[in-house]
Parts: C-alpha cells; structure tokens; sequence
C-alpha cells in the first residue's frame, strides 16, 4: 500500500542513493555523454526530497506532480527531463488519491513509462533508462497480481532493473550525444540505465527497513 | 584556461543579471525568476512568440526578445534545457489571449520540455502550438530531415515569426507563414577550434591544429568530415554549393543570407566569407536581400563560420523580414 508517508520515504531513499552513487554516474556519463548525470541527478531528487518533506499533502497524486516539478527544475538534464515526465504521467493518474494498491500503482507506473516513450521517441533496447524501468515495470506487476507484500515486489523490481542494466552493456546507444559515439558504446553500461536500477535498489533497501 | 568569469557555477545568472540591467527598458524577468525573461511591452490579442534553450550561444536565444521578434525566451544551463516550469512561466507572460507559439531548435531536451510545459499551459486553457527548428543540414540526411538540429537559421525563423504577430496575425496565420519560412531556410557550418564550458573549464572535444570539422554542430556535435584547413572562399563555396542543394538559387530568385561567427571569429574574417558567397550568388543573378554578417548563433568561445539562406521570392515572406525590430541584440528599421 502506497500512501503519503512512503512517497515521502522513497523520494528521499532515491536521493540518499543519488548522492551515493555520484562518481558512479559520473564516469559513465563522461564516457558517453556530457558528464553532468551524477550531479544532475543528485541535486534533482535531494531537492525534490527537501521540498516533499516540507510539503503537507496526503493526495499521492499530487505529491508526485510536485516531485515532478521540483525534479524538472533542478536536475537540468536530459535524465532529469525524462524522469520529472514520467513522474508527472504517474502523478496524473493517481490524483486525488491518498493511498493506492501495489497494482493501482503498478498502473501508474506503467502510464508514466508510456509517457517517457512516447515523448523521448525510444523503446526498450535502445540503450537508456527504459532498459531498466521496464524490466522492474514487469516484474512489479508480476509480483503485485501474486499478491507478494510491497518489500517482496520492490525486490524483484530492483532484481530485474540491475539485470536490465547489465544487459545495456552489449547494447548499440540511439539516442542523445552517446549516438555520435554509438560503435565505440558497447561493453559500456548506460548512464541513465544504472540510474533507473539505482532508483529501484534504494526502494527495495528502504521497504526492508520499513518493515 | 581563461575565461572572464566569477565562478562556473553563477555564469548564467550573472549574464542575465547584465543584460537585464543594461536593457530594462526591452526586458524584464518574469516573476523575478531571471531564466524566465519577456518583453516590457505587451499588445492585447496578439499571438504570442516564444523560445527557449540552453545558454552559451548568444544572442540566440535571449538576445531577440523585444519588439517585432520574440515576446519571451526560457533560459537553460550552458548548453542544457530549461525547465518545462520556467517555460510555463514565458507561455503565460507571452499570451494576451490569442495563445502562444513556441518556436525552438531540434533538440531532444528543449523539445521534451517545451512538450510538457504546453501540457501544463493546457490545463491552464492556453492554447500552445510548437514550431520546432532543424536548418543544419550537416545533422542529418534530407530524407530525416525531421532529425536535424536548429542552428542559426533559428534568427531568420524567429524575425518572420515575430513579424507576423506583430501586425497581428492570427496564432495559426503566424504558425503557418513560419512553416512556409521554414522550408526555405537551411543552415551549414564549419568548426576550427572548440569551446570549453565553464563549469568544465577545458575543452570537451578537439579539432586538430590544422584542421576543420565540416558541419559541427553548435555542442560540438561531429560533423559529416574532417578536412585540412581550407581557405575562406573554399569555405564559402562549399557552404553555398551545400545550401544550394537544397535551396535552389537561379537568376531573379531573392534570397538573404547570413553569416554567422561561432564566437571567436573576427569580423574580418566573416566579411571574407561573405565577400565570396554574394560574388557568387551575384554572379548567378540572385537578388541579396538585407544580408546579416556578424554573431547570431555562438558557441561560447568556438571559432568558425556558419552560412544561413532563407530564400524570399514569396512576397508575404519578404515583407515580413523587412518589418521593423527592435531587441538588445538586433534592430531592424523600417525600410524607405
């Protein structure tokens, strides 16, 4: 069950994650793009965290079109775009409810995946967070319609984002500057993709700890 | 690396800060928000203008917001987005009730936000269209040419445009002569030394002592070809005969051009440029039409040259480049 409180939570999970894993992002996107993923996506969720906090609203939709905005101005990359999207798509959907089930939000989810296509113009195998979002979509549902508890699900999630991920390595990059250097980007894991698991990896560790 | 800055990180917001003290009479921030700037003067029912990027190309695209071009400019980071917020915040300074056109160059980011801040402006019943710019006919191939980048034909774009909304057309009369204008502008450049990025503070690409990169885009972005240093109207002929390809010139055709310098190219060196494409084009007998030779579209300190042609034997298109403007980078008086 997802309500105010664990959005709150899992923002400031992923954030706490983000400022982790700054170097890690860092260099994968130096080698491929511009280089400004780590600290781009550190400085979008640690403010959306901050501003979440703050922010007395039970209605999950809501929240999540705030975390969308807050991300979109502060994490000025092309990741953040993308995100700040599919947030907001999922935070539509959700309006005017103030708590939802693993498959209300597992629908949620998907709307917001959809919406990231739709505008990025990408799908799964190109080389991008998708390769990891949409791996975790899947076994989010999986999980959800057998009625595993919320810290069991998120684990597949995060099992299936980190095996999407690896799987980016023998992947050829489409999109974004990584393109003009798409021959030399195999055996490279993607930048937005290790990000996606890592988002997954830290909803995972913090349900275990709301246990 | 030298650069005459403060810090890395305040050089965008201290650009605006100085543009908009030395121009508050054309510009103000909108909300005090300084990445959101509008005009200081707005007509009621007049079809709104807009555009957005990244910073580090000035005067593009801050620099042609003012009276006749564009009624607001969304600022990104160097060579980064704005915000779809930020965006919302010049869509809505920019309508006077007759909706807003946001006219931006092919850029995955821009494109995305401007996307989802015409959502937002939806739920505020503001009726958006996107004109998006892709002239640089070195990104892409004609038959993708909905994949090319927008570079300095950006300007031609944006003068049309706004023209058009300021002898108050309607939002779709001024969407479709900018189409129409679209389809005759095509840009090409060529790089022969990189920029460096503030907060980076070295180059992030290089082009090598005695080479030129043909069609580099605006980014560094790689060109079609890497060729050894070639000579001004070598430069000139190649650009032309590319655009030409694809705009085709005969005798009695009307055409302005524009020569662009990327940053840290004297005028000098511009005016030679240009020198060789109106002998050419004057030779084949077309009309220069009010040509344009300085810097419009930069790329920090990035030198090199960029041609632009917009070709105007359509009437409505040549009466609307000669409408007057007046922006902190570009002024165009009324013609005799």
């Amino acid at each position: 069950m997802i309500d105010a409180t664990s959005v709150k939570n899992s923002i400031s999970a992923i954030s706490k994650a983000m400022a982790l894993n700054i170097d890690l992002l860092t260099k994968l996107d130096s080698e491929a793009g511009d280089g400004d993923l780590g600290i781009s996506m550190k400085q979008g969720f640690s403010a959306a965290a901050e501003t979440l906090a703050s922010f007395e609203e039970e209605d999950v939709g809501k929240l999540l079109m705030k975390c969308s905005a807050v991300l979109n101005e502060t994490s000025p990359s092309t990741l953040g775009t993308i995100l700040s999207m599919g947030i907001f798509a999922s935070g539509k959907a959700l309006k005017g409810k103030t708590e939802c089930s693993a498959i209300e939000a597992a629908d949620a989810f998907d709307l917001g995946l959809q919406a990231i296509m739709k505008r990025s113009k990408s799908k799964p195998g190109e080389k991008t967070i998708l390769d990891a979002l949409i791996p975790a979509q899947n076994a989010l549902r999986e999980a959800a319609l057998l009625g595993l508890s919320d810290s069991e699900l998120l684990k597949a999630a995060a099992k299936a984002a980190s095996e999407g991920c690896e799987k980016t390595k023998s992947m050829v990059s489409i999109h974004g500057r990584a393109a003009y250097y798409a021959s030399n980007s195999i055996g490279r894991q993607d930048g937005g993709a290790t990000a996606g698991k890592i988002i997954f990896e830290a909803l995972s560790k913090s349900s275990r700890e709301a246990i | 690396m030298k650069k005459i800055i403060n810090h890395p990180d305040a050089f965008v917001d201290e650009t605006l800060e100085g543009i908009l003290l030395a121009h508050p009479d054309k510009l103000k921030a909108v909300d005090g928000n300084l990445r959101a700037m509008a005009r200081t003067c707005a007509t009621k029912g007049k079809a709104g203008v807009i555009t957005g990027g990244g910073s580090g190309h000035l005067p593009t695209f801050l620099g042609y917001v003012g009276k006749g071009m564009l009624d607001a400019c969304a600022v990104g980071n160097v060579f980064a987005s704005p915000s779809a917020q930020v965006m919302l915040k010049c869509i809505k300074a920019a309508d006077q009730g007759a909706g807003v056109i946001c006219l931006y160059g092919n850029y995955g980011g821009d494109r995305m936000n401007f996307e989802m801040a015409s959502e937002l402006a939806d739920m505020e019943d503001i009726k958006v269209e996107h004109i998006v710019v892709s002239d640089d006919i070195a990104s892409a191939p004609p038959e993708n040419a909905d994949g090319r980048r927008g570079v300095a034909g950006l300007f031609f774009a944006y003068k049309i445009a706004g023209a058009a909304a300021d002898l108050m057309m309607s939002l779709s009369e001024v969407s479709e002569v900018t189409r129409r204008a679209l389809d005759n502008i095509r840009s090409i450049g060529v790089a022969v030394s990189p920029c460096i990025l503030p907060q980076v503070g070295f180059p992030t690409f290089s082009i090598g002592a005695d080479e030129l990169e043909v069609g580099m885009g605006i980014h560094g972005e790689p060109g079609i070809e890497t060729r050894r240093m070639m000579k001004a109207d070598e430069i000139a002929e190649m650009m032309l005969e590319k655009l030409t390809a694809e705009i085709h010139l005969d005798k009695g055709d009307r055409a302005s051009i524009l020569v662009n310098g990327l940053g840290a190219t004297p005028r000098e060196e511009l005016y030679i440029v240009y020198r060789k494409a109106a002998k050419i084009l004057i030779e084949k007998g077309v009309e220069i039409i009010d040509p344009e030779i300085g810097e419009f579209a930069t790329s920090m300190e990035m030198a090199g040259v960029s041609l632009s042609l917009l070709k105007l034997n359509d009437e409505e298109l040549l009466r609307l480049y000669k409408h007057p403007a007046s922006t902190p980078f570009y002024v165009k008086e009324a013609s005799r």
